[in-house]
């Protein structure tokens, strides 16, 4: 054993574990956020099997022979069917909101047919047409596309094998794309999923420790007393450092991106050659517009996040304290971050959602995904409520910049003391 | 003006602690006024509260003829703080620490490259002001920063603890700046320290602080005198009935 090593372990655990901020931020937290993250994942998970099991499929039947009505009755038997007749695919999608679905199967005319010629000849196969409404939603969105598929599965492991086949088409903006199938638009579209909570929760997090440190940097290096001594506008202090820390972030956000589009890049090679996709054709890549009020929203809410930094920083006395301090804010980045990678926020319960618009930092998230699907009203709201939320934090910090609570504010964790000296008498 | 700075019944109240109780003293303009006494007696309270930084809880600081609270940016305009203890940026070079503060009080580049020299040459620092101010010793960085308090030639400086945690030499050379800079541009300085020792070598007049009130008040020698004492450390014992 070294010498002396023991008893420096032990005078560092106590330091350690007797600074609040530490215990707090370093081990309550993450004690906290790992079983939410994994409650995320199994809600996340759930609720999208469930929404895809509970949708209504409907079936618009063009052959209206003895196999059409085998194959719905074996869909039947896994969810819950509605069947139209001699409808074009144009009409059945008019149809669909009418029976509350948001994906058809077509059985074209001709389908007994093949399948009666399947019996005799194995080479030949019948056909159904699947068409799902692609709505950008997340990463389980491919669910509802895999459905159709094990459907199909489970009528040709009835009948024979291969018998029928599946072709797909996505529903894009209202219209039919024919050939493209929305799980391999999920795939393209996972990208931006992955990519966006990512990059924000980075820039977010990032910016705000720069914001904090350079606050109590200012404090402990006691340079912040000089400036508030000098003839110079208080909320000048407070600009500049907060412009400052925005110019660094977006240089951080703007390096960040080009490194996670490399990473994603890297995954382009899963992509079946032969589907040519191009999300931009398609309509599910954002206008020019979209990324003004995608970069609006990424402002304002780095804005709201370092004035919040700011404020906070202020009430500890040393940069380990400001980062701790600011450590507190991170669950309620992180985990609607991961929350909104896997889920749709229009699927989630209405108490959940409204939660989720109340914190500011999934703004940009909402944004990103509404201005992808033209959805430009959604994004104009989240920037509408995070400038007022950023009013109300500069408002709170000019008026913090304004007093001697700058330098006197402390945040004092009187009731972990409380314990302290109770266990101590 | 009678009164460079003029301080009436001060009270700073932090929740339950009283840090000044009742502070009156007064600052005559070209004079070095040292406040002295343990630590936690309220000597640095005094000067942030002189230095608009804190609000006093009850009385009125006046700083020639301008509240303190109520005039807040015009005292600003004539004063130049220095914390203890304090840092420069760290990632600055001496130069341009310099630059960035002379900017505050003057928009004139001609202006600001008067008064960085003159930052310079009080400094004593020379070639070392184009390195980094995190290469500089302590007493470097201190006489950079009290540099930087007088080199806008303000009304009144008011110093923290100046020579708190130097060597002698870095001590002697900042006790100087402060001692020929008085009486070479008239500034008035109102000063703390706990080393009374040193103060009684470089203040005019001194007012002894205990607990947040004066004990004592007046010049090293009259004090020395009226105490039958050998020091100022002797004088504050008697003062506070601990000799």
């Amino acid at each position: 054993m070294l010498k002396g090593f023991q008893n420096i372990l032990v005078k560092e655990l106590k330091e350690l574990v007797r600074d609040p901020k530490i215990l707090l931020g370093m081990i309550f937290v993450p004690l906290i956020m790992f079983p939410v993250l994994g409650a995320i994942m199994s809600f996340a998970m759930q609720s999208a099997q469930e929404q895809a099991e509970k949708a209504t499929l409907l079936v618009v039947n063009n052959d209206g022979g003895n196999w059409s009505e085998f194959f719905i009755g074996i869909l039947s038997y896994s969810v819950k069917v509605s069947v139209v007749n001699n409808e074009t695919a144009e009409k059945a999608l008019d149809l669909l909101s009418d029976y509350n679905a948001t994906q058809f199967v077509e059985i074209p005319s001709g389908f007994s047919e093949n399948m009666t010629e399947h019996i005799h000849n194995p080479n030949a196969t019948a056909c159904v047409n699947f068409y799902g409404v692609f709505s950008g939603g997340g990463m389980f969105e491919s669910i509802s596309s895999s459905l159709i598929d094990n459907l199909v599965y489970a009528f040709n492991r009835v009948v024979a094998p291969d018998a029928v086949h599946t072709e797909k088409s996505a529903i894009i903006h209202g219209s039919i794309e024919r050939g493209v199938d929305p799980a391999v638009l999920s795939g393209l579209m996972i990208s931006q999923a992955i990519a966006m909570p990512i990059t924000i929760m980075i820039l977010v997090s990032y910016s705000m420790q720069i914001a904090a440190t350079s606050v109590a940097m200012e404090k402990e290096e006691k340079t912040l007393e000089t400036l508030l001594s000098l003839p110079v506008d208080r909320f000048a202090i407070l600009m500049g450092k907060l412009s400052g820390s925005i110019l660094v972030a977006a240089v951080g956000a703007l390096t960040c991106m080009i490194g996670l589009n490399f990473y994603v890049g890297s995954f382009s090679a899963i992509i079946p050659a032969d589907t040519s996709l191009d999300l931009v054709s398609l309509g599910l890549a954002p206008s020019l517009f979209g990324y003004l009020l995608l970069g609006i929203s990424l402002f304002v809410t780095l804005l709201s996040a370092l004035a919040l930094a700011v404020i906070m920083s202020a009430f500890a006395e040393d940069v380990r304290g400001a980062q701790s301090l600011v450590g507190f804010i991170y669950p309620l980045i992180f985990i609607p971050s991961l929350l909104l990678m896997y889920l749709d926020v229009n699927s989630l319960p209405f108490a959940l959602r409204i939660f989720l618009y109340a914190i500011p930092y999934c703004h940009p998230l909402i944004a990103a995904k509404a201005v992808t699907m033209g959805d430009y009203l959604t994004a104009v709201w989240g920037i509408v409520y995070v400038t007022a939320f950023t009013f109300v934090i500069m408002y709170a910090a000019s008026r913090l910049f304004a007093t001697e609570k700058i330098l006197t504010a402390k945040l004092r964790f009187k009731w972990l003391r409380r314990r302290k000296r109770k266990s101590a008498e | 003006m009678n009164s460079a700075i003029e301080a009436t019944n001060v009270v700073k109240v932090f929740g339950s602690i009283h840090a000044l109780d009742g502070l009156n003293f007064t600052v005559k303009p070209g004079e070095i006024f040292g406040l002295i006494g343990p630590n936690g007696a309220g000597k640095t309270t005094a000067l942030r509260v002189v230095s608009t930084l804190l609000l006093p809880t009850a009385g009125a600081v006046k700083v020639f003829g301008l509240d303190v609270v109520h005039k807040a940016g015009e005292v600003r305009k004539v004063i130049a703080y220095l914390p203890e203890e304090a840092g420069a940026y760290r990632n600055l070079s001496g130069w341009e620490y310099l630059g960035f503060m002379a900017k505050f009080n003057t928009k004139n580049k001609g202006e600001i490259h008067d008064v960085v020299r003159e930052a310079a040459e009080i400094s004593g620092l020379g070639e070392r002001l184009n390195d980094r101010a995190k290469t500089y010793s302590k007493g470097m960085k201190r006489r950079l920063l009290v540099a930087r308090a007088l080199m806008t030639k303000p009304k009144v400086a008011i110093l923290d603890e100046p020579t708190s945690g130097l060597d002698v030499l870095h001590s002697y050379h900042v006790r100087g700046i402060i001692k020929r800079y008085v009486k070479e541009q008239g500034v008035s300085v109102l000063l703390s320290s706990h080393n009374m020792l040193e103060v009684e070598h470089l203040c005019d007049r001194v007012a002894l602080l205990n607990e947040g009130v004066i004990v004592a008040e007046g010049k090293p020698q009259e004090l020395k005198r009226k105490f039958e004492s050998e020091n100022l450390e002797e004088v504050f014992a008697k003062v506070v009935g601990l000799a």
